[in-house]
């Protein structure tokens, strides 16, 4: 498979998951927002925060909270100057499905390019004050349609292998810094020594308000309950988005997943090219096996930290086995490959 | 059955441009006998049906991203080439010809590319005045010698025809380099087929749909190794190029790799594509960049944009490069017209197709007549392309035309002349007067090549891509300039026995 297609496939499986988790994040966010009775900033400061985005975010807009919760969204939906913006994501989805056509299937270009158009409409602007809940709804969908078309239409071969690469390792950062984004909760040991009384029991809906929350960004909240028959703990919750084999957007299932993927694109035989991701991957898989005995709430952002620095590393690692080159991998450019031009 | 315009329903009303020949009904206004295939369907029809059809054409288009793109910014300002769903149709008997006509004209190209690139007779006996050649800015004099891999030059061709309003098809120009448009065709036609699915089945129509599997099969015939164990990609110059969608397209529907030149490195004299398993050797680039975007060792040491080394290892003959470097020479507008000359120098035939006379400045009797009638010609400049470097006189002002008889007399080798030819019509609908119209329409056939032992083997796509002026009154077809494309098609011989698809 040629590297530079390599890439994008990556990219387009990169760019795909993280429009999607934006956007669950951004509706979970809004729902929690009514719910739990937290101040503004409490409730969207960390959206901005977990994305990496808070400097520049700060510098736009001010931390005010008057009208945060607007510009967050606003931000993290539309602008094109925020590299992970909603907005970005997508361009990037379809301008590296663009580049790749005839790798994809024609029904998944399809579906990203009607995406896109969609999203830059009038139509969807319009949608967006009106009923802003359907519009992320509806960015759900439509990844969601495009993943499920990779997996329906693609050949099961190296370039669905190296975009599912990309959906996963996405996952897994996505999934850690979303979990990351209230863990002082867990720190202020909300779950063993409680204030009393009054504030206790406001405390106790704030705290089961974010942990479903949490649960529901990552689509785990049926699961959960089903798995702890609708008792809903911090500690829990964290434990099951970490750990749980069976949940397939838990951090070990996904990393487990794309283990798997890495031994296939690059089987034994490859291991001068594609040898150093896979054992950091690895590497990772095992060490998180280990935690799973030992978890503390107070461990839980120093293991979170571990994660997404190892993933990132990954990324660029695989990306540097993508080239086909056995050197030592330089720093690369966090976006795919350009076109000379 | 519906035979004569009976007014029932899309075509009542329809009239042609005096003065020119339409392609599907005669000066009387009745259907032309070949072309009652697609008049019937639009009798069929009502306005407001061929509208709705219109709509979902486009809408599929878009969906599809069939667009040439003018941007690059976020905005994605991206246009969908217009496409018009009446088709112009050819009759069984003329495409015979024109067919006849193409692969002779090319056979007699081909002998001539190798003949400059190699003894030079046809200059050494004055078919082509030297000068013509050795002026011209695509002839690569560094390549003589060269015999590339396969025997192929010309794989690809693209020739424009018009038709003058006797009927008679003309070449209008060649296209040896990379010629563009082929991805229309095959889009058009899988828009007609689902839109006019009952008129395709009953219709008799040539297929279309052959052609990225003749094409692959051409570019594996010049493979310098075996054909099946040869890897052949289409190199584009990305995603930023006009051509793009075609260049994936065609990569998409051969099942080949869509590489760019960054993708592709010469090594000792092989070219490799970096893959994800490390290097693979490639034995043949369809390649859809300019000459001077190859190899930035051989053609533009200023240039960062090609591959180093590749004109090094065609050279050798390592890999085939489709088509052929140099070729711009041979449908240079200075050649033009003397190709008919060529033909008979080299197949001791007279030409089947006509071209559209022309005045060549260099020979003195033609320059003259020329600075005197400027306003009746169309002078053009021979190393010019898209319409640049153009005096079309019948809509000049004194001023332009003083500059240009100035500029033919300071550098005559430089221009051609031509008389404007009026183009043929082909009803065509205006969805600002929710009617058919006639508008203006050229053809390029597309005329492929792959190795055989008694010199290239020639195979052409039944009709190619109709390109339509939609303004009123308009003669450019560009799709840069308000052009748009119909499909074509070509009846069969014997109409009923097989169906399109």
């Amino acid at each position: 498979m040629i590297s530079r297609v390599a890439d994008h496939c990556f990219w387009v499986g990169r760019y795909l998951d993280r429009a999607e988790s934006t956007a669950r994040l951004l509706q979970v966010t809004r729902a929690l927002a009514f719910d739990a009775e937290m101040p503004t900033q409490a409730v969207w400061r960390p959206v901005v925060t977990v994305s990496g985005q808070y400097p520049d975010f700060r510098e736009r807009f001010g931390d005010k909270s008057t009208g945060m919760g607007d510009s967050v969204q606003r931000y993290m939906t539309w602008a094109p100057e925020n590299a992970v913006s909603i907005r970005s994501s997508i361009w990037g989805a379809r301008e590296s499905a663009r580049s790749i056509r005839e790798v994809l299937s024609l029904d998944i270009w399809q579906a990203t390019n009607e995406l896109y158009l969609w999203f830059v409409s009038e139509e969807a602007q319009k949608q967006y004050v009106l009923d802003r809940d359907e519009i992320y709804r509806q960015i759900r969908r439509q990844t969601q349609l495009s993943l499920g078309l990779v997996r329906s239409t693609m050949l099961h071969d190296t370039p669905m292998d190296i975009l599912w690469l990309g959906v996963l390792l996405e996952r897994i950062g996505q999934t850690a810094r979303i979990l990351d984004m209230h863990h002082y909760l867990l720190e202020d040991g909300a779950d063993n020594h409680q204030p009393a009384g009054d504030e206790a029991g406001k405390h106790q809906i704030v705290q089961t308000a974010l942990w479903l929350s949490l649960l529901r960004t990552c689509s785990g909240f049926e699961a959960f309950v089903r798995v702890h028959k609708g008792r809903v703990t911090g500690l829990d919750a964290v434990e099951f988005l970490l750990f749980e084999e069976r949940f397939p957007r838990s951090l070990r299932y996904c990393v487990r997943s794309a283990v798997g993927l890495m031994r296939r694109i690059w089987p034994a035989e490859l291991a001068a090219i594609g040898g150093a991701p896979l054992a950091r991957l690895a590497a990772l898989d095992a060490w998180l096996g280990e935690r799973k005995h030992d978890l503390l709430a107070s461990s839980i952002h120093d293991l979170l930290t571990h994660v997404v620095d190892e993933v990132a590393l990954v990324c660029s690692e695989a990306r540097h086995s993508m080239s086909g080159a056995t050197s030592a991998p330089e720093p690369a450019a966090d976006g795919p490959t350009q076109t000379q031009q | 059955m519906v035979s004569e315009l009976d007014g029932s329903a899309l075509l009542k009303g329809y009239a042609a441009l005096p003065g020119a020949y339409d392609e599907l009904v005669d000066a009387a206004g009745a259907p032309r006998p070949h072309a009652r295939v697609a008049t019937e369907m639009l009798e069929g029809l009502t306005p407001e049906a061929f509208q709705r059809c219109q709509s979902l054409a486009e809408l599929s288009l878009v969906q599809q991203g069939v667009t040439f793109s003018v941007y690059s910014d976020q905005r994605g300002t991206e246009k969908v080439m217009p496409v018009c769903l009446v088709p112009r149709v050819m009759g069984a008997g003329e495409w015979a010809r024109v067919e006849r006509g193409l692969v002779q004209r090319l056979t007699a190209l081909e002998l001539f590319l190798d003949d400059v690139y190699g003894a030079q007779r046809t200059m050494r006996e004055g078919v082509v005045p030297g000068e013509m050649v050795h002026k011209s800015k695509s002839f690569v004099p560094r390549l003589r010698g060269v015999r590339p891999a396969g025997g192929v030059r010309i794989h690809i061709a693209g020739v424009d025809l018009i038709r003058d309003p006797a009927g008679t098809l003309r070449v209008l120009e060649d296209n040896l380099r990379t010629p563009s448009g082929v991805s229309y065709v095959l889009e058009n036609r899988q828009v007609t087929k689902r839109v006019f699915q009952h008129a395709m089945e009953s219709g008799g129509v040539r297929r279309v749909d052959d052609y990225p599997s003749q094409l692959a099969e051409a570019l594996r015939s010049v493979s310098p190794v075996d054909p099946d164990e040869s890897t052949v990609v289409v190199l584009t110059p990305g995603p930023f190029n006009s051509a793009y969608f075609e260049h994936s397209f065609l990569a998409r529907s051969m099942g080949l790799e869509l590489v760019e030149a960054s993708d592709l490195v010469v090594d000792g004299d092989d070219v490799f594509v970096r893959t994800t398993m490390g290097p693979r050797r490639v034995h043949v680039i369809y390649r859809r960049t300019d000459d001077a975007y190859i190899d930035p060792e051989f053609f533009r040491p200023d240039s960062l944009l090609g591959v180093p080394g590749l004109m090094r290892s065609w050279a050798k003959g390592r890999v085939a490069l489709a088509n052929a470097p140099g070729n711009g020479v041979a449908d240079d507008k200075a050649i033009y017209p003397f190709v008919p000359d060529l033909i008979r120098f080299f197949l001791k035939e007279d030409p089947i197709l006509e071209q559209v006379p022309t005045f060549v400045c260099a020979r003195r009797d033609d320059r003259m007549y020329v600075v005197e009638h400027l306003g009746e010609l169309v002078v053009k400049a021979v190393d010019e392309a898209g319409g640049y470097g153009m005096l079309m006189g019948p809509q000049s002002t004194a001023a332009e035309r003083e500059k240009f008889r100035e500029l033919v007399l300071a550098e005559p080798r430089k221009y051609i002349a031509q008389h404007r030819v009026e183009l043929s019509t082909c009803p065509t609908w205006v969805p600002e007067h929710r009617r058919l119209e006639p508008r203006r329409v050229d053809l390029r056939p597309f005329v492929l090549a792959s190795r055989s032992s008694g010199g290239p083997n020639r195979w052409v796509l039944p009709g190619g891509l109709t390109r339509v002026a939609l303004r009123e009154g308009s003669y450019v077809v560009n799709s840069s300039q308000g052009g748009g494309s119909k499909d074509t098609w070509v009846q069969f011989s014997q109409p009923g026995l097989s169906v399109a698809s």
